[in-house]
């Protein structure tokens, strides 16, 4: 046996299975490379269908009136469909890799949503005073750093409660989110008395413009893929998801770690709820229902492990990218919704029992 | 424990008491903008009547809703209004209340029983048959007046389970099919964006991304088209060679259609169905007879009468 816990030889070690030392006959794969399989085999699928069924590219340009080699437009919106959910999938992904789950997401993201446009409201629409108003006058047409921090510090204070409430009472992290996903919902309705919030000011605006969801849901992405493979913060993720009383005796403050997780991942469900806001130009109640099961739904497609410890944001945004392929693939073929979300539906489920398969297959082998 | 549930159990013997006399309203659910236009309507009208209202969210869930009847049946309230989730779930209530004699009244949307309802309950809504009627019909006159015999479009569904997005898209077809549209028009394609503005946006796009070319779009409600519009704002589409409608006349979409980008909604009086609804439990409470199947009209709006529709909603 090689000697343990030095530099190189840490970082193949803390990962997943908790193996002792490292052999590179029984290195698979990594499982990323399965899901960009996937996701390339269902655009190819998609190219074919529209090829035999209504005639025209899925990827390839056929417009006359554009000069491009690929569907650019096509292209475009397959990431922007998914950004938002993506943004709460990248923290979904680091509170599963713990071994938790958060089901608080969609509802954080409604009263993100609602509390940060009543800051982010302008006075005067079409020369009427603003029919939507909240709050007065003196808080109409703030700098555009007063509604991000506001919207930031409900996503903190939430993922806050959140943690505590998982760390320290130790009560499961699916009813403690559970409660959270209620309560939070209640809170966006009764914040306006469900009166939905509109007309925000220009620099609001434009936070969720155009591809501007797709640049922020990347620059995140990279961000946390970096920290989740190269900080201390991502090895005890792993660490306390493989196997929480190894990590407690090694001496990780694993109570302490699991707010900061849970409380990074609501930071993103506000962010999230910051950039829909702002793209959609209003913040409504019902915003961002179901969210949480589809950032789920992105971590699991793309091979983060509902036991813990196994998963990585590249994972996740090509699980987010099958989205958005899908929904976009379907909009071309002319398909109905109906279809969609049966085909949604066994793709989440494949990809898991797949991902089991390999698994036990590893396991034996 | 034994004093904790005491403590309870008074709060909730209280809590009846002060309910009884009042109005039990249950609304389909809290946040739909119209809905809570017309909860605002049934609050207002209550609290110039100075009526106690108590009401309850049933999120959208049948079960939910019939509990809420029962509660409010066994707290003693002296009418119930019910904006019932789904239309064709409503005999047992009807049943129900009528068991208790409580007087029942349905808000905007028709129950599947409205012509058997018994003498003590009644149905206050608009017509669906009329909503997006209303504003093809405008559409096609506009794009006739345009010069235009052939056109092609997109139609916006609302969530599919919804009676309402069911209607409001066969109004489409029955006035393709009624000759009271002087152009031709072919549905290019019609999906579902579940009433919201953002899959209405992504749907837009991803139609955009097919090129094909189209005269309009025809959504279910106010929200998706303002979805469509920004898609098309973001695509840099000439707002004057596509005409959108939507139906609701919610301020967002007055403003947008001050704005000069949405052409035509329709706008449904949800604050007098609400105050009409809340009339008639309280007639039917006090043992008045009262119209059974009250209609509010749909009226059309467009950037020549929007003035009229600002503060209405």
């Amino acid at each position: 046996m090689e000697p343990l816990a030095k530099g190189r030889d840490m970082a193949n070690t803390s990962h997943g299975v908790g193996g002792l030392s490292y052999d590179a006959k029984k290195r698979t794969r990594p499982p990323e490379l399965n899901v960009l399989a996937a996701l390339i085999l269902i655009i190819l699928a998609f190219e074919l269908l529209g090829q035999l069924v209504v005639g025209d590219s899925f990827l390839f340009n056929t417009r006359e009136n554009v000069d491009t080699l690929f569907n650019e437009q096509r292209l475009q919106i397959i990431i922007l469909q998914v950004a938002i959910v993506g943004i709460i999938a990248l923290g979904v992904t680091q509170v599963i890799i713990t071994g938790g789950i958060d089901l608080s997401s969609g509802s954080i993201v409604g009263i993100t949503a609602m509390v940060t446009m009543s800051f982010a409201q302008v006075a005067i629409v079409n020369g009427n005073p603003n029919p939507k108003a909240i709050f007065g006058d003196a808080w109409m047409d703030l700098p555009v750093i007063v509604p991000l921090l506001v919207g930031l510090a409900v996503g903190l204070f939430a993922g806050f409660v959140n943690g505590a409430l998982i760390a320290y009472t130790r009560i499961p992290p699916f009813i403690a989110t559970l409660g959270m996903m209620v309560a939070a919902r209640g809170c966006a309705k009764w914040w306006s008395k469900g009166n939905p919030i509109s007309f925000p000011t220009e620099s609001y605006a434009a936070i969720g413009k155009g591809m501007m969801p797709v640049l922020i849901f990347v620059c995140l992405a990279v961000l946390f893929h970096l920290i989740m493979t190269q900080t201390k913060y991502g090895k005890h993720c792993y660490a306390i998801g493989s196997n929480e009383q190894a990590a407690r005796m090694s001496g990780i403050n694993v109570t302490g770690h699991k707010v900061l997780v849970y409380t990074i991942a609501s930071a993103l469900a506000a962010l999230a709820a910051i950039v829909l806001s702002s793209k959609n130009l209003t913040a409504q109640a019902g915003m961002g229902v179901m969210y949480e099961l589809d950032a789920i739904a992105m971590a699991v497609i793309g091979g983060v492990s509902l036991q813990g410890g196994r998963g990585s944001i590249i994972g996740t945004c090509l699980g987010a990218l099958i989205f958005g392929v899908i929904i976009s693939g379907f909009t071309f073929l002319k398909l109905d919704a109906y279809y969609q979300e049966m085909v949604k539906g066994v793709i989440i489920v494949g990809a898991v029992v797949l991902d089991q398969w390999r698994q036990t297959k590893r396991g034996r082998g | 424990m034994k004093k904790a549930l005491l403590v309870a159990g008074f709060a909730a013997l209280m809590s009846t008491s002060a309910m009884a006399e009042g109005i039990g309203v249950s609304m389909a659910r809290f946040d739909d903008n119209f809905l809570t236009v017309l909860r605002n309507g049934i609050q207002a009208q209550a609290d110039a009547g100075g009526l106690s209202v108590q009401i309850e969210d049933a999120q959208d869930d049948v079960a939910k809703q019939l509990d809420q009847i029962n509660n409010f049946i066994a707290s003693g309230v002296t009418a119930i209004i019910v904006n019932p989730v789904d239309t064709s779930a409503t005999q047992a209530m009807t049943d129900a209340a009528a068991a208790a004699g409580v007087p029942l009244v349905y808000v905007n949307r028709q129950p599947i029983n409205v012509d058997t309802l018994p003498d003590n309950q009644a149905f206050v809504a608009s017509n669906e048959t009329e909503s997006s009627s209303k504003g093809v019909t405008e559409q096609c006159r506009l794009w006739a007046e345009g010069g235009k015999t052939e056109v092609s479009v997109y139609v916006m569904q609302g969530q599919l389970s919804n009676q309402a997005a069911v209607q409001r898209t066969q109004n489409i077809y029955d006035v393709i099919e009624s000759g009271n549209c002087p152009v031709k028009i072919n549905v290019i394609d019609q999906q579902t964006a579940n009433w919201s503005r953002d899959e209405a946006q992504n749907l837009m796009t991803n139609w955009l991304s097919t090129g094909a070319a189209f005269d309009g779009v025809i959504a279910n409600n106010d929200e998706m088209a303002l979805g469509a519009l920004q898609a098309l704002k973001a695509a840099g589409i000439d707002m004057a060679s596509v005409l959108v409608s939507g139906v609701d006349a919610t301020q967002d979409a007055l403003a947008s259609m001050q704005a000069g980008e949405l052409d035509i909604t329709v706008f449904q009086n949800a604050a007098a169905q609400g105050g009409g609804a809340l009339d008639a439990a309280v007639k039917l409470a006090a043992g008045e007879a009262v119209e059974q199947k009250v209609y509010v009209p749909f009226e059309l709006v467009t950037p020549a009468n929007i003035a009229d529709y600002l503060a209405k909603n």
